[in-house]
């Protein structure tokens, strides 16, 4: 079930598991059992409500090709806005099973609609290690994207 | 002697920014050249770099991202220009003597994280340079450099390993009908589109005294070395940087590189470049008949060509508003069966009067609101449908 909330001016997501180092966020639920607990499956990731603000309106987007596999903290992708080449790095460590071509066909989608636009889905080969590194739990998430909105704002290159 | 004081040389790398004037080198190097010097700021082994270059002779460049289907690789190849791929932003553009080159180089983790201050604070000292070197230039709300409309240098960045580059280039004179025909455009009209909306806002206003080489890098060097807080002073490539140099020439010649971004071709390590990254084709941005073609002159200018089996539609955006909208009907006159040739044309001007102005977003609406089910409505309407075709991204907003 999902569970929005407004947090510092964003809609955000609780139930999702967020990545700090990729600004992504990452849909266990189909690979998770009710408490939680890692099992098979697939994952869904997409741009965070913050990362789509930071990198402004999405000129061009890449993936990588479904069957290839990434792993946790290397290429994922690349995405240009502003004539700025960035990176997108894997949240996970696993097999690409999907890209939205949706996305691909109109980045600038990801950026008005971060969490309807999701970016690929992907098969964990170590969700058990992975999940560790992702901040879960509605507390949590809340407290970490409040701290990274104020960490922004209070270099003043976030508006209020 | 240096331009630079020595004093810097002294001082702990994270304290240094290196200057670098490669002078003038060949097209080639003057990609490579700075590509070297971002791995070796990501390797750690350098420390951030400002450097300069100009190419000794004209080529065309193109952004990471994009693809070659924009450039018209036959008249460039014809005229002996070379196509490079760089692996920074932005589109097709055609580069020569006329430019000065700057790069800066910092280490990713230094840059803030939010694009558009990231790249204002980057570019905000070469606006200083400019001014130093004679030229009224500044940094506008479309992050463009500028004097008054006319964009007086390109830019694009990116994050190259683990390094940021911005780059630019200090436009002293502009070639325009060079730069227009390196293009892959569809038709004549929309070439002669272009070519009027690069005259008007790509290059130098006329009267403007000979750009000083020498004032704008010193300038530069100034500039950058206090907004990064660091000690400028001159240096060169490390053999580190020498050797990516090697590794980067095979590759930037490489086809596979130049056509897709794919450093594989050119049996790179994998981690030159993500290896297995799906480069996506835009085919209705980058369609030649049909669909809509796009050209981003500066931020906020845009020319455009939608097509359909029916009709095309062209003009030009400047601020998110329509300039110069062009009609017409392809075919059969099967639409307009109850209007004779001249009424048709006396529509489409009246057509093309109400959509100056517009925003893209209000204009297919004002279209399809146009007469009442009779020939009329049947032509604008087709006429909005085609108008529908353009992306209206960045385009509105005036990026």
């Amino acid at each position: 079930m999902t569970l929005t909330e407004r947090v510092k001016g964003y809609e955000l997501r609780l139930d999702l598991s967020y990545d700090p180092a990729s600004d992504l966020w990452v849909d266990t639920s189909g690979c998770t059992d009710a408490s939680g607990s890692p099992g098979s499956g697939v994952v869904v990731i997409g741009l965070d409500p913050l990362g789509a603000e930071t990198s402004g309106t999405l000129a061009q987007l890449s993936l990588a090709a479904p069957g290839a596999e990434v792993r946790r903290g290397g290429p994922l992708g690349s995405l240009e806005a502003e004539k700025f080449v960035g990176p997108l790095l894997a949240p996970l460590s696993g097999t690409l099973v999907e890209v939205n071509s949706e996305a691909l066909a109109q980045p600038a989608k990801v950026h008005h609609d971060p969490y309807g636009t999701w970016l690929v889905k992907l098969r964990p080969s170590d969700l058990g290690a992975d999940l560790d590194t992702l901040v879960r739990g509605e507390a949590t998430v809340r407290e970490w994207f409040e701290s990274r909105v104020d960490d922004y704002r209070r270099q003043g290159v976030l508006a209020e | 002697m240096h331009p630079w004081p020595l004093r810097g040389n002294r001082l702990p790398a994270e304290e240094r920014l290196r200057v670098i004037d490669f002078g003038y080198v060949s097209p080639l190097r003057s990609q490579t050249l700075w590509h070297a010097v971002a791995m070796g700021v990501s390797d750690g082994a350098a420390p951030p770099t400002l450097s300069f270059a100009r190419p000794t002779a004209p080529y065309v460049g193109i952004g990471y991202h994009r693809s070659l289907q924009e450039v018209d690789t036959d008249v460039c190849a014809a005229k002996g220009l070379p196509v490079y791929r760089r692996m920074v932003g932005g589109g097709p553009v055609y580069l020569d003597q006329n430019q000065l080159f700057f790069q800066i180089t910092i280490p990713a983790r230094q840059v803030v994280g939010v694009r558009s201050a990231a790249l204002r604070k980057l570019l905000g000292p070469a606006v200083a340079a400019f001014r130093a070197a004679g030229i009224d230039a500044q940094l506008d709300a479309a992050t463009e450099i500028v004097v008054g409309e006319r964009k007086v240098c390109g830019h694009g960045a990116g994050q190259i390993e683990e390094a940021v580059t911005v780059v630019g280039n200090c436009i002293e004179s502009f070639d325009h009908e060079e730069a227009v025909s390196t293009l892959r455009l569809p038709d004549d009209r929309m070439r002669s589109d272009v070519l009027a909306a690069m005259r008007s806002y790509v290059g130098p206003p006329e009267g403007t005294p000979a750009i000083d080489s020498t004032s704008f890098t010193h300038a530069a060097a100034g500039a950058y070395e206090k907004a990064l807080g660091l000690t400028a002073s001159p240096g060169q490539l490390t053999d580190a940087e020498l050797a990516h140099l090697d590794r980067l020439d095979d590759i930037f010649v490489s086809p596979r590189w130049i056509s897709s971004g794919d450093a594989e071709a050119a049996d790179e390590p994998a981690e030159v470049a993500a290896p297995d990254i799906r480069r996506y084709e835009p085919a209705r941005r980058d369609a030649v008949d049909g669909g809509c073609r796009q050209v981003k002159i500066r931020g906020g200018v845009y020319v455009f060509r939608a097509a359909t089996e029916a009709a095309v539609a062209r003009g030009t955006v400047v601020g998110g508003r329509i300039r110069h909208a062009k009609l017409r009907l392809r075919g059969s006159n099967a639409l307009q069966p109850d209007l004779e040739e001249g009424e048709l044309q006396n529509l489409l001007g009246v057509l093309e009067a109400k959509l100056e102005g517009l925003g893209l977003g209000e204009a297919a609406d004002v279209l399809r609101s146009v007469g009442a089910g009779g020939s009329e409505w049947r032509v604008a309407s087709t006429l909005a449908d085609t108008l529908d075709l353009v992306d209206r991204t960045g385009m509105e907003a005036g990026r």
